[in-house]
């Protein structure tokens, strides 16, 4: 009975409901774009009334921002920060640094495609993105967690090996740890 | 002013051979190009002397077609109200420099930094070979022969979508049907 298809159906259901409205994002910010993360957390535009709110630990957090440039020594502290966060988690790339460089398309230190290192899951465009379009882009995160298509922790267990590759290219120096998830 | 500027010009001549002053009509701001063997003892008859207690800024030019780096050195002086400018032209290729953290203990951060971005050499220079990059294994980035758009596009994936991307100026100019003017050419695709 409790493993019948139609019971766990429901139990996704309520259990992807759940977790839409707890988003926890972690206190990170990369780059230039966590300047936009104060005025969506506060009384202006208010995120905590959908439920997203500022986690301390990695540990503690479901998503993990992006926001803007990412440097090659950055990458690989968020590699290692998104490794420790525990299931459901999520990624979402802020502004258009994380999409295809941006200004920063010919720097010798940032990376260009933010979606060969880590699984995203929403991306939002801008250069910044205004705390309008961060509440956008969370609603559209909690629309594909409702609807069970925010994957992105699932494709980073399955092709882990690609993944590795693509980061390993650019962190020439490898000495982090092993997890096993 | 004029005064403490002209004794101070003709202290450094008389004292340090090589001393050329620059002309440069600013108020409160001596100019002067020396050899760097006497770039220590300068500033450190500056400092402790001079009352020129105060290293605003250290910094490196890059002269790539005359195959020289030029460092300048801004220190000043709070009592007198007065900015002095030490320069000296170094080798490209054997870039080396008289280490002067002992006279200034904050030059370090920046001799660190011109160690990792310009491959400019200090003697006796301490502190951690990494300083802004990491595991870094290419030519010093911030070298002018450093070409960054293609170092990039090797390292790093890119997104296709950008290949087409055009002139943004020229563009207008097709639009709007004005001619380009001279100055704007040259930054021009």
């Amino acid at each position: 009975m409790i493993n019948d298809k139609n019971s766990q159906k429901i139990v996704d259901i309520i259990q992807n409901w759940a977790r839409k409205h707890s988003i926890w994002v972690l206190a990170y910010g990369t780059g230039c774009g966590a300047i936009e993360i104060p005025p969506t957390m506060t009384s202006r535009y208010d995120a905590e009334r959908l439920g997203v709110r500022g986690a301390a630990t990695p540990r503690q957090a479901d998503v993990l921002l992006i926001t803007g440039y990412l440097t090659t020594k950055t990458l690989k502290r968020v590699i290692r920060v998104y490794e420790q966060m525990q299931d459901p988690k999520y990624v979402i790339g802020f502004g258009s640094c994380t999409i295809n460089g941006g200004m920063y398309y010919d720097s010798y230190n940032t990376i260009k495609v933010l979606d060969k290192y880590l699984p995203v899951d929403v991306y939002i465009n801008g250069c910044m993105p205004r705390p309008e379009a961060v509440l956008a882009g969370f609603g559209k995160l909690q629309q594909l967690i409702a609807e069970g298509k925010a994957n992105g922790a699932a494709e980073y267990k399955a092709n882990l090996e690609k993944y590795r590759e693509n980061q390993k290219r650019v962190i020439p120096n490898w000495i982090m740890p092993e997890y096993n998830w | 002013m004029n005064d403490i500027k002209a004794k101070l010009t003709e202290h450094i001549k008389a004292n340090f051979p090589g001393a050329a002053e620059k002309d440069f009509k600013g108020e409160n701001r001596i100019d002067f190009s020396i050899d760097k063997e006497f770039i220590p003892s300068v500033l450190t008859y500056l400092k402790n002397t001079a009352g020129f207690i105060h290293l605003s800024h250290i910094t490196c030019v890059d002269w790539l077609e005359e195959g020289e780096f030029e460092m300048i050195f801004i220190i000043w002086s709070p009592t007198d109200k007065l900015k002095v400018f030490i320069r000296t032209r170094i080798d490209r290729e054997k870039a080396v420099m008289p280490n002067i953290d002992m006279i200034w203990r904050q030059a370090n951060t920046y001799e660190r930094e011109f160690r990792e971005m310009f491959g400019i050499q200090f003697i006796g220079l301490k502190g951690a070979k990494d300083f802004l990059l990491e595991d870094w294994e290419g030519p010093p980035p911030m070298r002018r022969d450093f070409d960054t758009a293609a170092y990039a596009k090797d390292a790093f994936f890119e997104r296709p979508g950008r290949e087409d991307a055009l002139d943004v100026r020229e563009e207008i100019i097709k639009r709007s049907r004005e001619e380009i003017p001279g100055f704007a050419k040259k930054y021009s695709r």
